[in-house]
């Protein structure tokens, strides 16, 4: 449980969950001006879906049982916060920080 | 349903809101506790010998209690900690000695970050009142839980929703949804096993039958405390406790936390030696327990059945004393959201009940709104005032921890009556800027008033950060109050429609 | 709560008779619940077959959800009538069971 493995599942989290808020219209026309086609919005789904599995697999392989799923249910809700937060105030930056997330995510894993 | 998640909610809000905010503070309870004695600094002390220290002040001050506890000094606490109960029925008694000298302690006298964790439980009202309310209000916040589950029927579309720019109501909607949302793993969590650290208390019926109400007996079956021997009433001689810790931290791997003597002074005195929780979820504590006599081990408490290890594994969830820094931290911020949650509850309630511009409020929307601006503001301001306090009192003052807890009392006490008194809208503003205030001032008293430079570097920080917090957040509220109609939509801008 | 709903004259606001209905179902979900919880927690913890104190661990730890259970149903369930029957039949179900369970049971007398 240490910093760079929480940090590792936050980025990971911070991912899916960008992907699963673009996947949904009201979302996605507020950062793209304009709905988001079925294959898109598929895609994106299962884009979100896959990083928070590969949060949960990171969280267990890191933090072993007895503390990885905590560990993961709280990446999720500090990640989930960030995600509410910029969709609110700073829409523009949801894509790049996604984006951004992921290399944030292979730095964090070869520390932990 | 969504009556009862209404008032459910409403009527447990104020007393759960104090018991998370406490709570939530008292994660960071050692932390609280270090900055409030600022003359300690650490020191190694072997935890034997700290031990024997703690013994032989006990032995001169209570002879005839029927039992010792003894608390060895930590990184975060770094003073003997020596308890005692002079019979099973009388209050416990403390206090806090020098390390090194084994005398007690000249730093200032201070409950620490313990007042805000034995408010958090017990709201101060001991001995049994104070859990009762604490644990119904639990009970009652469970309701509201699941009764709001149910209710939110757009859980999932609106689960990233923030709708800032639409009506007041909708945006203290969406800020009660999104804060109750996005943590409901943590807010079910948190208040299940925080109900089940009160269990005994709150559901004695299972010892009750299975028992005849014989608790002791319970744990001691449980694997969770050794039995009780009676006192024999003839004295005896009682070996030195270094080499009996020497003993039994030669055989555990964590180190040791507490030595607890029972019936001392006895010939059927025994020693039990208790050591911090191993890693994992469970909170038990690994004990041996000596014969105090002739030095035998006696009994051996380690691992635990199922159901117990579940029992204590809820305790270790509740208390999170696993979680590293970083965890740590996101406990935190799951604990100021649940706060959030509920503030924003009873704000969106009284907002939703706005009187219609020109009429007045009624008196239980008065009574509300007062009761939200005391407990929203009033705590936060009782805690600066707590800190402030810590610095500002006289270190010599007489019953100085007392003093501590007054003031927090009292500028919570004051707060609530100003909310209740003055015109509403005005209030909050002001207030939210006064509790701003408040904790902005306390890195800088802190700094004026003691030498230890960027020590509490951190501290200081959550200061500053929960300062500019609270002013964003009256801003905020006091925006929103004079407005409670519907803004154009042609108002908003590029943010969420719907 | 569907009953006090229907009952509600619009534009006359609450009548004493829904007002002593929802009265009714908060003092019910009250009492009732925590009986019910009370009852369960002692019969399980007798009737599980564990070790004691493995059952009076489960049992109490299981009695908040059965507590919060019997207050959610409390409140929807269609009339306070039905309420009451649906906590008063597994209370007696329960009384029976522990009564039956104290008498062939084992257990500790005080030390």
């Amino acid at each position: 449980m240490t910093p760079s493995s929480v940090l590792l599942n936050l980025a990971l989290s911070f991912a899916g969950l960008s992907a699963l808020c673009l996947a949904m219209d009201r979302h996605h026309r507020a950062i793209f001006h304009g709905a988001p086609s079925r294959k898109r919005a598929r895609a994106l789904r299962w884009t979100g879906w896959c990083g928070i599995a590969v949060s949960f697999a990171a969280a267990i392989i890191t933090a072993d049982w007895n503390f990885g799923p905590v560990q993961w249910l709280g990446s999720l809700t500090g990640a989930a916060l960030l995600v509410v937060g910029l969709v609110s105030y700073r829409p523009g930056w949801v894509r790049p920080a996604a984006v951004l997330a992921l290399p944030l995510a292979a730095v964090a894993a070869f520390l932990a | 349903m969504a009556w009862l998640h209404t008032w459910a909610g409403l009527v447990t809000g104020w007393v759960m809101f104090c018991v998370f905010v406490t709570g939530t503070a008292t994660y960071y309870r050692t932390d609280i506790s270090q900055w409030m004695r600022p003359e300690l600094r650490a020191a190694a002390v072997e935890p034997g010998l700290a031990a024997e220290r703690g013994a032989a002040y006990l032995k001169v001050h209570a002879p005839k209690a029927v039992s010792w506890f003894v608390s060895v000094p930590q990184e975060d606490r770094p003073l003997i900690g020596v308890y005692w109960l002079d019979s099973f029925e009388a209050p416990i008694q403390q206090a806090m000695l020098d390390a090194e000298t084994g005398a007690p302690t000249t730093v200032r006298a201070t409950h620490g970050g313990d007042f805000l964790y034995r408010f958090h439980y017990e709201l101060q009202i001991m001995p049994v009142l104070g859990r009762w309310i604490v644990g119904a209000s639990a009970l009652i916040l469970l309701v509201a839980l699941v009764s709001g589950i149910v209710t939110h029927r757009r859980i999932f579309s609106d689960f990233f929703t923030f709708r800032r720019d639409r009506s007041a109501q909708r945006g203290w909607l969406d800020a009660h949804n999104v804060t109750g949302v996005l943590a409901l793993p943590f807010h079910l969590m948190i208040t299940y096993t925080g109900i089940v650290t009160l269990a005994f208390t709150l559901m004695p019926w299972g010892v009750a039958s299975a028992y005849r109400g014989d608790e002791l007996r319970f744990f001691v079956e449980a694997g969770q405390s050794p039995a009780w021997q009676a006192a024999t009433g003839r004295p005896a001689e009682a070996l030195p406790l270094a080499p009996l810790m020497g003993r039994a931290q030669a055989e555990v791997s964590e180190p040791l936390e507490m030595v607890i003597v029972n019936n001392p002074g006895d010939a059927a005195s025994t020693v039990v030696a208790v050591f911090e929780e191993p890693k994992g979820l469970a909170h038990r504590h690994p004990q041996i327990v000596f014969d105090a006599v002739s030095g035998a081990v006696i009994n051996r408490l380690g691992t635990l059945k199922p159901a117990a290890h579940v029992f204590t594994s809820f305790l270790g969830l509740h208390e999170a004393h696993f979680a590293g820094p970083a965890l740590r931290v996101l406990f935190f911020l799951c604990g100021v959201m649940g706060s959030a949650t509920i503030a924003t509850g009873h704000v969106l309630w009284s907002v939703a009940r706005a009187p219609k511009p020109g009429t007045a409020a009624g008196f239980g929307l008065r009574l509300v709104r007062g009761l939200n601006l005391g407990t929203i503001l009033g705590l936060p301001i009782g805690i600066a005032a707590f800190f402030l306090a810590n610095r500002l009192l006289p270190v010599a003052l007489d019953q100085r921890a007392t003093w501590e807890g007054g003031v927090f009392f009292a500028a919570w006490g004051g707060a609530a009556i100003l909310g209740l008194l003055r015109p509403h809208d005005r209030t909050w503003r002001e207030m939210g800027t006064a509790a701003a205030l408040l904790f902005l001032a306390i890195p800088l008293v802190s700094a004026v008033t003691t030498d230890r430079g960027f020590d509490f570097v951190g501290f200081d920080a959550a200061m500053i950060a929960i300062g500019f917090a609270l002013a964003w957040g009256a801003r905020k509220v006091s925006r929103y109050r004079g407005s409670a109609r519907a803004r154009p939509a042609a108002a908003s801008k590029s943010l969420a429609r719907a | 709560m569907p009953d006090e709903a229907a009952l509600r004259n619009p534009g006359r606001g609450l009548g004493w008779r829904v007002r002593a209905m929802v009265a009714g179902r908060v003092v019910l979900a009250t009492f009732g619940g925590y009986a019910i919880a009370a009852l369960s927690t002692a019969f399980l913890s007798l009737a599980l077959p564990m070790v004691r104190s493995e059952a009076v661990a489960t049992a109490t730890l299981l009695s908040f959800a059965v507590m919060v259970g019997a207050v959610v149903w409390v409140f929807s369930a269609r009339t306070l009538g039905r309420a009451a029957l649906g906590l008063a039949i597994p209370g007696i179900l329960l009384g029976g069971g522990l009564w039956l369970a104290m008498t062939f049971v084992e257990t500790v007398s005080p030390a």
